[in-house]
């Protein structure tokens, strides 16, 4: 993919997102200037963009969603239901559409006739009022391409500079000297011009030029943001059209210009980063033994070494740190979209429901933040579905006519717990028992030994719906099992809590990042494993002899308390080695049920930069995650009590 | 400004204003291939600008305002081809 296209989709991607924002927020705040006016530069400037690919239908239908924002801005049109409605339509169609770009390359075959389609819908807003004359020739973004070939030469040499470009055309009406205009003067008031064009609007009369009649029309490029270009021309806003000149590579911002945004780094190389910080934390302990060395021969110079370790120790960790922080992203981004899906999510099944969110600024690593989107609007899918009823039957109940949902985020124990909780039906424990053993999800005997609060969990099992009937909206053949599945994945927890009557909160745990933990590693099956310091109470080297059968397996003993020995290699499903003249056991828990585990050798202690498991190692039972060893092979990272509870020796 | 006819030369001296375009257009269409000299002049007005977009007459000079000496004089220039 060139460049130029990606930094399409990337900046398309987000102005989709704006609009939606500012068209919601308008939604519950009718006629808010700012929210109407950020929808208006978010379709307009993504109209512009769009046109310098072949989206041509696509180009059309925003080009009358901005007509229709215009009008709505000079209140020449109202901001109804359906005019909103339909404005949404359009950003959830042209978010489809640049997907659709993104993958194939163009668009798909049905989208001229549903480009047409939302056209005339959009258009369909603007009649009974004034429309506006024949739109102005600046409007359309035909003239963008032809400008940035010209000035080509113009664009590169400050783009070498660093600087934002924006591109602008102005078509002084006709009447302007009339009316007081220089265009000229405006022009000349524009910050940072960098190429200028100007060319007859319409062929000089043979005659001469009318000396009355302005008949200019100039293109120009300005190392300026579109903004700042604004100020200057809103007294001319309606002949002028500017649009951002599209950067082919991210830009640093030159000196002292305030960077509009922030810079954009392929993911992959933040990656790189934090692995290389982290090697470095994991190098410094070397550093740390041969200290200890040192000190047997030469004490001062061990101090002095020392000293100098810890200070590296310390910057190293820092930078270990930040590094981490890099690859933190806001989980506003995976909730972002949620708001438009919710509505027409109700909208769908003819419900009032107000949804809200909160913490959106709460970060988390980005692994998580992008696998939290499926599972939570599945999860806002049901709430919606099969939580909030029916207006009528919330009145019935005495609840207001709208249901609330809320999603909220904040930290938590080193993590991030995110909670969607609606004021819905709740989920009735007897129900769920009934349909449970209608279902076949366990046996009668087992489901009715739960108590009401372990019933709840029962919705988590495979092949459990509750829905009576499969909607389209949320019976897609995925339940709540496929959404604890996603959570675990991300190395987090599913909790869910309901009152019959007043409703449901699900409550997600999740890991807040990536993070440095101290590993033991270990050889089973002939591989190398990495286990948790934690989990590890302690371990021991045995002679053979001290390893007894007891009953189907082993057991020794250890300070007058029998454990049981099991190998870790068996659990891995690996073929343990045959057992040597020493045992090499490690004991898990501490407490009464701890367990030993026989490896066949141990290799030391670690600190690794633990990553959640990703890929095919999603979902793996047993791993905790993967980090990365000093000679770039990859270290999986073992979940001891998970591998016991499926053992059954826990 | 003053337009002012110097022998062959129409000088164009101080600002430039919208009611400038008349006489010039008077001036280059009264003498054939008649030059026009902007040195020290403007800012130019956009009328006075267009007048000398359309009609091309040799330029002269260098306007006083740095903007119209940067931006316009080169629109300015003797076109290549037809």
């Amino acid at each position: 993919m060139n460049e130029l296209l990606e930094q399409f989709l990337v900046e398309s991607r987000e102005l989709v997102q704006a609009a939606a924002d500012d068209l919601l927020a308008l939604e519950r705040n009718p006629g808010d200037p700012a929210r109407l006016d950020g929808a208006f530069r978010a379709v307009h400037t993504l109209k512009g963009s769009v046109a310098l690919f072949e989206l041509a239908p696509m180009g059309a239908a925003l080009h009358a969603g901005e007509d229709l924002l215009e009008a709505l801005r000079r209140g020449a049109a109202a901001p109804d239901r359906v005019a909103m409605d339909t404005l949404l339509a359009l950003v959830g169609a042209s978010e489809a559409w640049l997907e659709s770009f993104a993958a194939d390359g163009r668009l798909p075959e049905a989208a001229e006739a549903e480009g047409r389609a939302l056209e005339s819908a959009l258009r369909a807003r603007m009649s009974g009022v004034a429309a506006p004359s024949a739109p102005p020739p600046a409007a359309s973004q035909d003239w963008l391409p032809a400008l940035l070939e010209r000035e080509a030469a113009a664009i590169a040499r400050a783009r070498t500079e660093g600087q934002a470009l924006t591109a602008l055309r102005y078509a002084p009406s006709p009447d302007c000297f009339f009316l007081g205009d220089d265009p000229v003067a405006t022009l000349r008031a524009l910050p940072g011009p960098i190429a200028l064009h100007i060319a007859p609007r319409e062929p000089w009369p043979a005659d001469g030029p009318a000396p009355f009649t302005c008949n200019i029309v100039i293109e120009a490029v300005f190392a300026a943001p579109e903004a700042e270009l604004r100020k200057g021309l809103r007294l001319v806003a309606d002949q002028v059209a500017l649009a951002p000149v599209p950067v082919p590579a991210p830009a640093p911002s030159g000196p002292g210009l305030p960077a509009p945004r922030g810079l954009r780094v392929d993911a992959a190389r933040v990656d790189a980063l934090v692995d290389l910080a982290g090697e470095l934390v994991v190098a410094r302990n070397g550093l740390a033994h041969l200290v200890a060395r040192v000190g047997e021969e030469n004490p001062a110079l061990a101090r002095a070494l020392a000293e100098s370790e810890a200070g590296i120790g310390r910057l190293a960790e820092r930078m270990h740190r930040t590094a981490l922080g890099l690859r933190l992203v806001p989980l506003g981004r995976a909730f972002a979209r949620l708001p438009r899906l919710v509505r027409e999510t109700a909208g769908g099944l003819g419900k009032e429901v107000t949804f809200t969110v909160l913490g959106e600024a709460v970060e988390a690593d980005r692994t998580v933040v992008d696998g939290l989107f499926d599972p939570l609007l599945h999860l806002l899918r049901n709430a919606v579905d099969h939580g909030i009823e029916p207006t009528g039957a919330r009145e019935a109940a005495g609840k207001p006519r709208t249901g609330r949902i809320t999603l909220s985020a904040a930290r938590e124990d080193g993590g991030v717990a995110v909670t969607l909780s609606d004021d819905g039906a709740g989920m009735d424990p007897a129900r769920l028992r009934a349909v449970a053993k209608a279902r076949g999800v366990a046996d009668a005997a087992t489901i009715d030994a739960l108590d009401d609060r372990e019933a709840l969990d029962l919705v988590f099992r495979p092949g459990f719906s509750t829905a009576g009937a499969v909607t389209a909206i949320s019976g897609r053949g995925v339940g709540m099992d496929a959404v604890r599945a996603a959570v675990e994945a991300l190395g987090g927890r599913v909790t869910l809590s309901s009152i019959p009557g007043q409703g449901t909160s699900v409550r997600l745990l999740l890991p807040g990042g990536a993070a440095v933990m101290g590993v033991l590693t270990v050889r089973a099956g002939g591989e190398l494993y990495g286990i948790p310091a934690e989990t590890v109470a302690e371990t021991a080297r045995l002679p053979k002899a001290a390893i007894q059968p007891l009953g189907a397996g082993e057991a020794f003993v250890l300070r007058g308390r029998t454990l049981p020995v099991l190998r870790l290699a068996a659990l891995l499903g690996l073929e343990p080695a045959p057992r040597g003249a020493t045992a090499r056991l490690l004991v898990t828990g501490g407490g009464t049920d701890g367990v030993a585990l026989e490896v066949e050798g141990f290799g030391g202690r670690l600190d690794v930069l633990l990553r959640p498991p990703q890929g095919l190692l999603r979902g793996l039972p047993g791993l905790v995650g993967t980090a990365l060893l000093g000679d770039g092979s990859a270290l999986l990272v073992l979940d001891l009590p998970d591998l016991l509870a499926r053992a059954g020796a826990a | 400004m003053s337009v002012r006819l110097d022998g062959d030369v129409i000088r164009l001296e101080g600002p430039a204003r919208v009611e400038d375009a008349e006489p010039l257009i008077a001036l280059l269409q009264a003498g054939e291939r008649r030059a026009v000299d902007l040195d020290g002049c403007g800012p130019l007005h956009a009328a006075v600008f267009q007048v000398l977009l359309a009609l091309r007459p040799p330029i002269r000079g260098t306007p006083a305002d740095p903007f119209d000496a940067r931006w316009l004089l080169p629109l300015l220039a003797p076109q290549p081809g037809p």
